[in-house]
C-alpha cells in the first residue's frame, strides 16, 4: 500500500506492506535510524516519535495509520546552527550515557515542554514514564528537561520582546 | 509480523460493513497498543485487519439526554483533558492517568481498553461503580448492555465478531455522583494493578447515609466484578469510617483473586479491604465538598 505523510516538515512517500509499522517505515524505508527499535510492544519508548503534536511509540502505530500525518522524529529537531536546547541540555548534564533511550525521551519531552513551558518535577517524571532508561538513573534527564524549558521560556521571552 | 491486509473504514457503519465482507478472521484496530502487541507474538494473525482509528462519529463526548456518552475511540489522553468529564468525574480521570504512559494514554482508546476484557484493566471499575452502559453496532442494528454484563471472562466479551463497541454511557441519574478510584500496583509508572477499585455513593441527609453506594472490584476474579453484599451493608447506613472499613471487609470476601508472580491471593485480598476503605472515604469526602459549594 501507498503511504504519504509529513516527516520533520517534509512530504515523503513509500510502497509498504499493510502490516508495515510506523517504526519500520521511517528506519527502513526512510532511513531515519535515530527512532530506535526497543522492546517493540511499548513498554520502552526508545521509538518515541510526535505524531500530529503527541508523543507515541512508533512501534505501535501500523504506517497505514499514519498516512496523511506529521511525524517528528529526533532528526527533525537540530537546525545546521545549533541542537536543539533539549538535546544540548543532555549533552551538557551527561543524560545521555549509551543514549539508546536519548531519542525517545527527548522527543516525550519535547511535547512536554510545548504545552507546559514550566513544568515541575512531577509533570516531568510523568511525562516521562514511558522511556525506559538503564544508565542514568534518571536524575539528569529531569535536570535537563528542567534546564531545556528554562533555555526556552528566555528565547520566548527574548522573541516576545524583539517583535 | 506476519502479513494481513489493511483496510480502514470511515466510520461506524462502513466497520460494520468491513466487518460483513471480511468475516470472522477480519479484526479491529484503534489506538493499536494492545493489538499490535499481541500480533507480533502470535501464530494466528488475522487475515485483514480493519482501521477504525480516523471514524470521527465514534470520537465525542457529549451530554445527551441519556447521560454522558463517550465515544468508544475517545483516548486516555482525551478523558484527561476533557473539561466535562473534569468536572463531572474525576474518578475517570485518575483511572484513565494510571492507564500505561503518556505515548499509550494518546493512542489507547476507552473502547479498546474495556475490549480487552483483562480483569485487570484500569478504565473499568470506575464505569462498573456508575452503572455505565455501552452500545455494540452490528449488521442488524445497535444493542446495548450494562459494561458489567459485557465482560464475560478473561480476555472474553459478549461482542460478537461482526459487532463493534460505538460508546460507553454513564446513565443520567449518576451524572456527578462522587465517584473514587483507587489502584494499587507495583509501580508508580506502567504497572497492572494488583487490586483496583472504585466506588460511588450518594449522601443523605443530615447525619449522612449512604444512598446507592456502589463498588466495583478489578483484578480480582475472572471479570470486573461488583461487591453486592458490601453494597447491601452500607445502604442507608451511616457514613462512618467504622462502616467504610467493614464494608470493605465485606468486599474482600466477595473476591476470588488468585495468587500469581505479582501477588498472592491473600495479599490481594488485603488490597481490597484496604482499597475500598479508601475508596469510598475518598467518594465521601467529594460529597462532603459538593455540598458545602
Amino acid at each position: 500500500m501507498e503511504v504519504t505523510l509529513k516527516v520533520n516538515g517534509e512530504a515523503r512517500s513509500a510502497s509498504v506492506a499493510p502490516e508495515t509499522t510506523l517504526l519500520v517505515l521511517l528506519r527502513t524505508h526512510f532511513n531515519l535510524t535515530g527512532t530506535k527499535l526497543g522492546c517493540d510492544v511499548g513498554d520502552c519508548g526508545a521509538c518515541t516519535v510526535i505524531v500530529d503534536g503527541q508523543a507515541v511509540n512508533a512501534c505501535l502505530m501500523l504506517a497505514g495509520q499514519a498516512d496523511g500525518r506529521e511525524v517528528v522524529t529526533i532528526e527533525g529537531l537540530a537546525t545546521r546552527d545549533r541542537l536543539h536546547p533539549l538535546q544540548q541540555a543532555f549533552e551538557d548534564h551527561g543524560a545521555l550515557q549509551c543514549g539508546f533511550c536519548g531519542p525517545g525521551a527527548i522527543l516525550a519531552a519535547k511535547v512536554l515542554l510545548d504545552e507546559s513551558p514550566e513544568p515541575t518535577v512531577d509533570e516531568i517524571r510523568d511525562a516521562l514514564a514511558g522511556n525506559l532508561c538503564r544508565c542514568t538513573g534518571y536524575t539528569k534527564i529531569i535536570a535537563a528537561v528542567k534546564e531545556a524549558a528554562a533555555v526556552l521560556r528566555t528565547e520566548r521571552a527574548e522573541r516576545t520582546d524583539r517583535t | 509480523m506476519k502479513a494481513f491486509d489493511f483496510v480502514a473504514a470511515r466510520d461506524a457503519p462502513h466497520a460494520v460493513a468491513l466487518l460483513a465482507e471480511h468475516g470472522p478472521s477480519a479484526r479491529l484496530i484503534a489506538g493499536g497498543t494492545d493489538l499490535l502487541a499481541d500480533l507480533k507474538f502470535t501464530p494466528d494473525v488475522p487475515r485483514t485487519v480493519v482501521d477504525i482509528s480516523r471514524a470521527a462519529d465514534l470520537k465525542g463526548i457529549a451530554l445527551r439526554d441519556d447521560g454522558l456518552a463517550i465515544g468508544a475511540l475517545v483516548t486516555h489522553t482525551e478523558i484527561m483533558r476533557s473539561p466535562v468529564i473534569r468536572g463531572l468525574f474525576p474518578a475517570l480521570v485518575d483511572a484513565a492517568h494510571t492507564i500505561g504512559a503518556v505515548q499509550t494514554r494518546n493512542l489507547g482508546t476507552l473502547g479498546g481498553n474495556l475490549v480487552t476484557a483483562v480483569p485487570a484493566l484500569d478504565s473499568g471499575p470506575t464505569l462498573i461503580a456508575l452503572e455505565a452502559e455501552v452500545t455494540m453496532l452490528g449488521p442488524a442494528g445497535g444493542r446495548r448492555l450494562l459494561l458489567a454484563d459485557f465482560f464475560t471472562g478473561p480476555r472474553k466479551t459478549v461482542l460478537k465478531p461482526d459487532e463493534l463497541l460505538i460508546e460507553i454511557v454513564i446513565p443520567k441519574k449518576n451524572l456527578g455522583k462522587p465517584t473514587s478510584f483507587q489502584k494499587f500496583g507495583l509501580r508508580k509508572g506502567q504497572a497492572l494493578a494488583l487490586v483496583n477499585v472504585a466506588a460511588s455513593v450518594w449522601l443523605k441527609g443530615e447525619e449522612p447515609r449512604f444512598v446507592e453506594p456502589r463498588i466495583a472490584l478489578g483484578a480480582v476474579a475472572p471479570t470486573i466484578i461488583r461487591a453486592p453484599r458490601a453494597e447491601a451493608y452500607l445502604e442507608g447506613r451511616a457514613a462512618t469510617p467504622e462502616a467504610m472499613a467493614e464494608a470493605g471487609r465485606i468486599a474482600a470476601g466477595e473476591a476470588k483473586p488468585i495468587s500469581d508472580f505479582r501477588a498472592s491471593a491473600e495479599y490481594r485480598r488485603e488490597l481490597i479491604a484496604v482499597l475500598t476503605r479508601r475508596a469510598l472515604e475518598h467518594a465521601c469526602a467529594l460529597a462532603r465538598a459538593g455540598k458545602k459549594r
